[in-house]
């Protein structure tokens, strides 16, 4: 092919150009990239701005968690679960407690499940307000993450007094708690729901919901529709923001949420925007189920009589719990002796970003990390 | 040496030591108020520790980059990156000296004040475009192309969002007051600066600043101005999130740093422009020069009318400057897609129906007073219709505030899907506690 310009003097001249090509680029995104949410690298294909083919690798965290639980006794995987999903680490402790509880049959009392619940929804908001500050900070808007971090951050003082760790709490036990709320917690909890309703999510929700911007860069970008959901066993929000009406709270309740009713979001956008809103919506949904179980908090012990050498009988056990990003379990096996023999995480990340490489086909850069935002996942939950 | 020739060389070394140390200063004090607005949007406290307020920090991080090693990767285009900080900085420092802080203190009053402009304002694409391909980096090239395309997409809007102001100086020049002025001969309006300003401040009109008639105009030209400025929502050459640092991807220390100033000064240079044009320079409270030159004589009239006049001026700069930082703070940033598709399909036919309006209402037969308060209304009318349809399109909120029409679209669309995901039927496993 030839162009025709013309130079200064007006004589026309041609360029070959047959020589020429235009070529796709390969772009590695990460490990080391401000916005992948930790080490995940994703090796994109360009055409131009467009994504022609995506491939996650990941990896880079991997700190052997399965291997570690092998080798410790039951009581002392507690620690080591908080670094799974390193943003919601009460969530894996309430599942790594309950599925040593079930394979040694022991039924923590109910005051510790009601604390379980009322810690665990706390972790649930907390986590969800990194998600949704963090998928902001994603877009290009800077207040929002700080703005979230500063209500995380009463949280995590509220974690502090009870557990005395503000991110690793290590607080569950097999058979219930490290030790109960300490005096005047329950106010404090109260204190900060109310602020929570009545200016911090408001503040948010119109900073950020209502901008037609951040409306523009997630509707109808990154659409799961509910069969893709299903077929790609996605759960958490992601599956509910497709339509998909599945929560391990209704579904298959443990603990105290055989008596607290939840009352799942779900919605049919199932684009980023419809991810966006469930996690706004789930965060009150659990101020609502902390306030019923601060009212129904039963009293007694809050915990059952456990051996130190714990030593379940031979069997295995699943666990799951609804972590804030999905369906967070545990499968364990154990032999009868000190150690499990074989335990294995179901990290709700890493099922979760099995779909990418499908949602970005043919997006443009922009949106790779608008969908990757979307789908929330943590780096030390899919890697373990 | 003749007299002239002297004078010349004067008016030429101070100029140039003005504009290179006001670009210096404004962009430093401009990233330190960047970190305290945003601080304070964000309930933090920014710079805090060196100086009071941390306003040390705007010397001291240049001072930091300026001892910076400077670090070249692998397989750069020598030529090209050593040079693309300086050809992003020197139109910077060059349209500095046609900003009009007060009649005395305009280092170059050049009668084709806007041309000179926009011209310059157009030449920082080639640096960002050295950059971009000099880098030898993936992000940086991506950055570097997004730039030249954005930048040169919305350089047109924004020319156009100033032939408002410059018809308006045409129906306000002297020839043209009056119920009889003749259309045919009145004056055709000025480009320069010192011009439009005089024009906005005329005795008989003094506070008849062009934003009260070209509103549309301010708007416009305030959007494009962010997107020349490569600030959110339209920072997508350097967005962080996705290109890492964009052009910038690859520099350090000094090169980085004329990048910074450059961007910073580029904003100061927008928000004077807006100020010169639309807000009416340096005409505010006690700018009168004949009310000064009347009570304290002719010189020190004119002293005391220039400090009040630079003052005004540069209460308006910075004003304008907060607002773009506020904005920063507020908004998340649009696709490279959506952000062309903003500016020709949007930005550009709007600019054009500005100009007809204005020029069409500006010709009815009528007093120039009149004529003028008809542009105005149509301005704003314009404006009213656009702020409007923005508002159409958004308005989502989660608690309650949701539009009528929002939420018939979604019951709409909720009746249309049938709800598929049925709850998953999942055979009761042993619940927590049963041993299997």
């Amino acid at each position: 092919m030839a162009i025709g310009t013309t130079n200064v003097q007006g004589n026309l001249y041609t360029e070959d150009t047959s020589g020429l090509r235009s070529e796709e680029m390969i772009l590695n995104m990460g490990p080391q990239h401000p916005s992948t949410h930790g080490v995940l690298r994703l090796v994109l294909v360009l055409d131009g701005e467009t994504v022609v083919q995506c491939t996650p690798i990941i990896g880079y965290l991997h700190r052997g968690m399965e291997k570690i639980f092998e080798n410790r006794p039951y009581m002392a995987g507690v620690r080591y679960i908080d670094n799974a999903d390193y943003l919601s680490p009460m969530l894996n402790e309430i599942a790594y407690a309950g599925v040593v509880e079930q394979l040694a049959g022991i039924e923590p009392p109910r005051r510790a499940q009601y604390i379980r619940l009322i810690v665990g929804e706390l972790e649930r908001i907390a986590s969800h307000l990194v998600a949704v500050g963090t998928y902001g900070l994603d877009l290009g808007a800077s207040t929002p993450v700080l703005w979230c971090f500063r209500e995380r951050e009463a949280i995590l003082d509220m974690f502090e007094a009870v557990s005395g760790h503000r991110f690793t709490h290590n607080y569950m036990r097999v058979g219930g708690l490290l030790c109960d709320f300490p005096p005047g917690w329950l106010q404090t909890c109260e204190k900060f729901l109310d602020h929570f309703e009545r200016s911090a999510y408001p503040e948010l929700d119109g900073l950020l919901t209502g901008n037609e911007i951040f409306a523009a860069r997630t509707q109808g970008v990154g659409y799961i529709d509910p069969q893709q959901a299903l077929a790609y066993a996605l759960t958490g929000p992601n599956a509910r923001a497709s339509g998909i009406n599945y929560d391990l709270r209704v579904n298959r309740p443990y603990d105290a949420y055989r008596e607290v009713a939840v009352r799942p979001v779900v919605r049919q956008d199932g684009d980023c925007f419809g991810r966006y809103c469930v996690r706004m919506q789930e965060m009150l949904e659990s101020v609502r189920l902390v306030r019923v179980a601060m009212d129904q908090l039963p009293g007694g012990p809050i915990s059952a009589r456990v051996p130190i050498a714990l030593r379940p009988p031979r069997g295995e056990a699943y666990f799951a719990v609804e972590s804030a990003r999905g369906e967070e379990a545990i499968y364990m096996i154990s032999d009868g002796s000190e150690y499990p023999y074989r335990a294995k995480l179901r990290g709700p990340s890493f099922v979760n970003l099995q779909i990418l490489p499908e949602l970005l086909r043919g997006r443009r850069i922009g949106d790779v990390i608008a969908i990757l935002g979307s789908i929330d996942i943590v780096l030390g939950d899919v890697d373990r | 040496m003749s007299n002239d020739v002297v004078q010349n060389i004067i008016h030429f070394v101070v100029t140039f030591i003005f504009s290179v140390f006001f670009v210096m200063t404004a962009a430093s004090l401009g990233v330190w108020g960047e970190r305290k607005v945003q601080a304070w949007a964000q309930d933090r406290w920014g710079p805090l520790h060196y100086g009071p307020q941390g306003l040390l920090n705007a010397i001291l991080d240049p001072m930091k980059l300026l001892l910076k090693e400077d670090v070249k990767a692998r397989g750069i285009d020598n030529v090209l990156f050593r040079v693309a900080p300086i050809v992003f900085f020197a139109p910077v420092v060059a349209a500095f000296v046609i900003l009009p802080f007060s009649p005395y203190m305009t280092a170059a009053a050049l009668g084709t004040g806007i041309i000179y402009y926009v011209a310059l304002s157009s030449l920082d694409i080639i640096g960002v475009f050295m950059a971009g391909w000099g880098s030898n980096n993936k992000y940086a090239l991506i950055g570097g192309l997004r730039s030249t395309a954005q930048m040169i997409s919305y350089e047109l809007p924004l020319v156009l969002s100033l032939v408002g102001v410059v018809m308006l100086t045409s129906v306000v020049a002297p020839g043209c007051i009056g119920a009889h002025a003749d259309i045919g001969s009145c004056g055709v309006g000025s480009i320069s600066f010192t011009q439009i300003i005089a024009a906005q401040m005329r005795p008989s009109s003094p506070w008849l600043w062009f934003f009260i008639l070209q509103p549309l105009g301010l708007f416009v030209y305030y959007i494009c101005g962010l997107a020349e400025t490569n600030r959110t929502p339209f920072d997508l050459p350097e967005a962080e999130s996705e290109l890492v640092a964009g052009y910038l991807t690859e520099y350090s220390g000094l090169r980085w740093a004329m990048f910074m100033l450059g961007e910073y000064g580029n904003m100061t240079i927008v928000s004077a422009v807006a100020t010169a044009l639309f807000l009416g320079g340096w005409s505010g409270p006690g700018a009168a020069v004949g009310f000064w030159s009347g009570h304290l004589g002719h010189f020190w009239g004119g002293v005391v009318f220039n400090v009040i006049g630079v003052f005004w001026f540069l209460v308006k700069m910075i004003f304008t400057i907060f607002i773009y930082m506020l904005v920063r703070a507020t908004l998340p940033r649009l696709r490279a897609d959506q952000l062309m598709r903003f500016a020709w399909l949007f930005l550009i036919p709007l600019t054009l129906l500005n100009i007809l309006l204005t020029g069409a209402v500006l010709l009815i037969p009528v007093d120039s007073g009149l004529r003028l308060l008809f542009a105005g209304v149509t301005n704003w009318i314009l404006l009213a219709i656009v702020i409007f349809g923005f508002r159409r399109i958004t308005g989502v909120s989660l608690t309650g505030k949701t539009p009528r029409w929002v939420r018939r679209q979604v019951a709409a669309s909720a009746a249309s899907k049938p709800a598929t995901g049925k709850p998953a039927t999942t055979p009761e496993l042993a619940g927590s506690g049963t041993p299997r």
